[in-house]
């Protein structure tokens, strides 16, 4: 679907922090407002790639996972469920529309509006990433146990591919749950809730391995996650603290992991860094028992979401962002976002159809096409 | 028996001519091979009563071929190079990097198999090479994958009819499975093959290790052993039995196999096996690649197949010949161990993962399609590092399979048990060092 608009954004010699400036109020305006005046108020860029919209059943189906099982209630899947209410933050703002413009025989008629923020997992921790929550997977039994036609099972596909969430630790007394409830394994007390993954509940934003891949040896069966999963599936993997790190005691080992990375990456609601890399968690957090993680029980024994089917953008520029699409990530209490990069990241990419730092350092000349690097 | 051989070995090995083809037409060469019992059913027939006798009778050679168990090989190996005596080619089940001054250079024979498939693969290089050295000091043939056996129905009832696909899931199912039904989960932990292969994969799954990548030991360099430590015995109060502290040489199969256990990480002889003996109870045994873990999805393998060519040996050349048209005939070792050896030359069986895909007792759900990426989740013993004499004899003596049961049994702390076997490891590491 090619679609080509003009650029009708007036002065030239734009500064890039006014530009920011404006998208970030641009941003934040109650989508409704961004729906109604951005598709003929904002058009300056090329729009050539489609918004996301789901899967059709057949699809599904022919890659492993049972339709029906989506249309349940755990699975809360976008067309049926949440049209409204988390992501949504505001009143009357929509999850997603039918738009019967879908020209992919794959795909249905439920186009998404949440776009879910997230880092890249692939080492700078950019906040670049942005994915389509259309449902949860609760247990083993939404796969039909079907391999594909290459003989993979969805099953081992998604496997290679991990969002990482990172569920609310501090108590309203000031005080952490070290442990993650469990009732597979007999946790249910003092331990943090993993029935949901909805925003609110999150410390900060995701974090996706979208760059995992079989030429690098990143992904373990060698699967890509743009070419091979192809329902864009997640394995959720729960990130948290650890006793050493935030409970009574911390070890003065964590005491200075966890400075570190707060002064690199900024706090998250809970007060803990934010963490943006495999590195971080794994070299920095786990290796010194200060941050831990985990998987539910695909047999769906701790009542929580196990894999997500949320398929990131491949491309977020020129057109991918919609103009009614709306940004979900972390929000402070205050209501500012916790980390404005992906806000701004978002405007750029909705109202310009580029990342911000496509554009030149000091000024953006109007009149022009943005600079779409292939 | 293909035709190959008998051409290929006449043009392709270089080092051949000469001498000993002259001796040929005076008197039969011998040629003695000892290797270790191979786990699929018929395969040790189909080797020594028509590959071996054809290839002796292409060669005028007549060759003994002597089967030890492969909890023997050590020993026996170790007899054989005290007595500088025995078989011209010996065949171990692991990379036999301890006894690598007590075997030729190998390199002649990866160039000879290298100019007629190409280059060998990094898990053979890394399994038979000495960076310190330079030199092969054994030549990789083949390999067995480790994959994830387990009982569909159990796992049905479990909620996880795929079965486990993680470490997680392992616990949680396993234990709902040993509540429900009083099946136990059936990793092996008693010291030995079966115990090793499956807690150095677990060790990797846990983004940990025994040596890094220049060699130096580092199990206790990173929390995660203590956490590979804690999940062990956490998986065995909740789900595991005392018996896998006691299992003999493949107890943990023998234990599948008579459906006492819910799961198991072991080479799919277990399922062939079972296909042979019992083809219900096979129907009812599914695989999966391994876990998945912190550290992705990793293992290593059950058997890495090496040949070495002992530096005593009285018929090197015909041991050299042998290997090298062991390569060209790969295809055909690959169907007579049903699956079980994957090549380290790819080419060699270039449908590897049709044949997989096809295999007759790969039921609806198409079972051994589970190995068809093997390659890229297995991992050489001694990784990052390469399979060096202090790995192997870490390997060797069960240091990691002791650590864990210490864990297990409660003897000792999981810090304490990682401390130790750190400890024990430095001590082998230094003492290689000054060999």
């Amino acid at each position: 679907m090619k679609r080509t608009r003009r650029n009708v954004l007036g002065a030239p010699g734009v500064s890039i922090l006014t530009l920011s400036a404006l998208l970030l109020v641009m941003a934040v305006m109650p989508a409704q407002l961004c729906a109604q005046a951005a598709p003929t108020t904002f058009s300056v860029f090329r729009s050539f790639n489609p918004p996301p919209f789901d899967f059709n059943d057949a699809f599904y189906t022919l890659n492993g996972i049972d339709p029906n099982k989506l249309d349940t209630t755990p699975a809360q899947r976008f067309g049926i469920f949440r049209q409204t209410g988390p992501p949504a933050r505001n009143n009357g703002q929509l999850n997603w529309v039918v738009d019967n413009s879908n020209t992919d025989p794959d795909r249905k008629n439920v186009r998404i509006l949440a776009t879910t923020a997230g880092y890249i997992d692939d080492g700078t921790g950019a906040a670049t990433q942005f994915i389509s929550l259309i449902a949860f997977v609760m247990d083993q039994t939404f796969f039909t146990g079907v391999p594909d036609k290459r003989g993979n099972l969805m099953l081992t596909i998604v496997g290679d591919f991990e969002a990482y969430a990172a569920i609310k630790q501090k108590q309203p007394n000031g005080t952490f749950l070290t442990q993650p409830c469990r009732a597979s394994l007999g946790i249910t007390t003092n331990c943090f809730s993993v029935a949901s993954v909805a925003t609110p509940v999150l410390r900060q934003d995701w974090r996706f391995a979208t760059n995992r891949n079989g030429i690098d040896g990143s992904s373990g069966h060698g699967f890509g996650y743009f070419c091979d999963d192809i329902l864009g599936m997640w394995i959720i993997t729960y990130f948290y603290f650890t006793a050493d790190a935030v409970g009574p005691n911390p070890t003065p080992v964590c005491n200075t992991v966890l400075s570190n990375l707060v002064a690199k990456n900024g706090a998250s609601l809970d007060g803990t860094p934010i963490i943006k890399t495999a590195d971080e968690l794994n070299n920095q957090l786990e290796a010194n028992n200060c941050g831990a993680e985990f998987q539910l029980d695909q047999g769906g024994g701790d009542f929580g979401p196990v894999w997500l089917i949320c398929p990131a953008l491949p491309d977020p520029r020129n057109g991918a962002i919609a103009p009614d699409a709306f940004l979900d990530q972390v929000f402070q209490p205050n209501g500012i976002p916790l980390d404005l990069t992906f806000t701004i990241n978002f405007a750029c990419l909705k109202f310009l159809g580029s990342f911000c730092n496509e554009f030149p350092q000091t000024t953006v000349t109007m009149g022009q096409q943005p600079a779409t690097p292939q | 028996m293909p035709d190959a051989i008998g051409k290929h070995s006449r043009r392709s090995f270089i080092g051949l001519a000469g001498a000993g083809t002259a001796l040929a037409f005076t008197r039969q060469k011998t040629l003695k091979i000892a290797q270790w019992s191979h786990f699929a059913p018929g395969f040790d027939e189909w080797f020594d009563t028509e590959y071996v006798k054809e290839w002796g009778a292409q060669h005028d050679t007549h060759v003994i071929v002597d089967h030890i168990p492969v909890d023997k090989i050590d020993a026996r190996a170790t007899v054989e190079v005290a007595a500088r005596k025995g078989h011209d080619l010996f065949m171990f089940p692991w990379p036999p990097a301890t006894f690598q001054q007590h075997a030729i250079d190998h390199t002649e024979i990866y160039q000879s198999v290298g100019n007629r498939h190409g280059n060998v693969n990094a898990l053979g290089h890394r399994s038979t090479f000495n960076p310190k050295t330079k030199r092969y000091f054994a030549f990789a043939d083949s390999w067995i994958p480790a994959p994830i056996h387990y009982f569909q129905d159990y796992w049905g009832e479990a909620n996880t009819p795929l079965g486990p696909s993680n470490y997680d899931t392992l616990r949680a199912g396993a234990k709902k499975i040993r509540t429900q039904r009083s099946i136990p989960c059936g990793l092996a932990l008693a010291p030995g093959l079966e115990s090793n292969i499956t807690l150095h994969t677990a060790l990797l799954a846990f983004r940990t290790s025994v040596q890094d990548d220049e060699g130096d030991v580092c199990i206790n360099s990173s929390h995660m052993t203590v956490e590979a430590l804690r999940f062990f015995k956490s998986l065995y109060e909740m789900a595991g039995t005392p018996e896998a502290l006691t299992w003999g040489p493949s107890g943990n199969a023998r234990a599948m196999l008579a459906r006492k256990t819910s799961c198991t990480t072991n080479a799919i002889s277990l399922l062939r096996t079972a296909e042979k003996e019992n083809p219900d109870l096979a129907g009812n045994i599914q695989l999966r690649p391994p876990l998945l873990g912190p550290g992705g999805v990793l293992a290593v393998p059950h058997v890495t197949s090496c040949y070495v060519v002992w530096n005593f040996a009285e018929n090197k050349d015909g041991a050299k010949q042998f290997l090298v048209d062991l390569i060209d005939n790969f295809k055909t070792v690959f169907e007579k161990s049903g699956s079980c050896n994957f090549p380290i030359y790819q080419n060699t069986v270039p449908d590897l993962i049709h044949q997989l895909s096809k295999d007759p007792n790969g039921g609806p759900l198409f079972k051994y399609e589970a190995l068809k990426d093997a390659l890229k989740w297995t991992r050489n013993l001694g990784f990052p590092g390469f399979a060096t004499p202090e790995y192997m004899e870490t390997f060797n003596t069960s240091v990691i399979p002791r650590m864990f049961a210490a864990v297990v049994k409660g003897s000792l702390s999981p810090e304490d048990a990682a401390r130790s076997a750190e400890s024990e490891m430095k001590r082998i590491y230094e003492k290689w060092r000054q060999v």
